[in-house]
């Protein structure tokens, strides 16, 4: 089955593109209209995957001094400058889905927009818009250790494949 | 009661922690390490992440996008 175009604008950290990169689905990016990555975010991967920015068409966007309310969330969770630039661009474009993999990101991210996502969710996500099947969606999660720098605990990802492996069962 | 952890940093990060206490901002390394760390794992709970996977696996699974 072929996705439709959610049309959902996305903000991107560093994190879900590297990750997304390690498991080889990047593409599943294509399901949203817009993909913007911050500047810092940008050098970023830049420096840790840079294949992770070829062959997306992903928007850099140079990001101007962070609003008040940023740069206190950016204190009080001491968030890095990526991290910081794409709050900055969230509380631009609140409606936008925010996905970041880093815990005091998307607890800060939260103060802005309840729509922060990570990686774990994109690739679940796959299976509910039809750009993977179950299979390919397990097989991804089961990868995750092995062919990606995403740490989660061994037995909370089992229990993901498992709520997985029971959807339409 | 301390423990002994050897780690390579990235350079640049260990000159600015070294310019930090030759400035007279920290008192050594292992303190800065330690702060560091301690306000990491203040930040990145582990229950929180366990909420936040669990969150994401629920939108990922019945979201209305």
């Amino acid at each position: 089955m072929e996705a439709t175009d959610s049309r959902e604008m996305v903000i991107a950290d560093a994190g879900p593109l590297i990750h997304l990169d390690e498991l080889g689905c990047l593409d599943l990016l294509r399901d949203f209209s817009r993909v913007l990555v911050p500047d810092a975010v940008w050098r970023e991967v830049e420096r840790h995957r840079p294949t992770a920015l070829i062959g997306l068409a992903l928007e850099r966007v140079q990001v101007e001094a962070a609003d008040p309310r940023v740069a206190t969330l950016s204190l009080t969770f001491t968030l890095h400058r990526g991290e910081r630039e794409a709050l900055t661009l969230l509380s631009c474009y609140p409606d936008a889905l925010f996905l970041t993999d880093d815990t005091a990101a998307k607890l800060a991210a939260q103060a802005i927009s309840t729509r922060v996502h990570g990686t774990l969710g994109l690739v679940v996500r796959a299976l509910r818009r039809g750009q993977r099947s179950r299979d390919e969606v397990i097989g991804l999660l089961r990868a995750i250790p092995e062919r990606t720098t995403l740490h989660i605990r061994p037995t909370l990802l089992r229990e993901v494949i498992s709520q997985v492996e029971a959807v339409g069962r | 009661m301390t423990m002994s952890v050897q780690a390579e940093l990235p350079d640049q990060l260990a000159r600015q922690g070294q310019e930090l206490i030759k400035n007279g901002w920290a008192p050594d390394m292992n303190t800065l390490l330690t702060e560091a760390l301690r306000r990491y794992l203040e930040s990145h709970p582990e229950a929180l992440a366990e909420a936040f996977v669990r969150e994401d696996v629920q939108w990922g699974l019945h979201g209305g996008d």
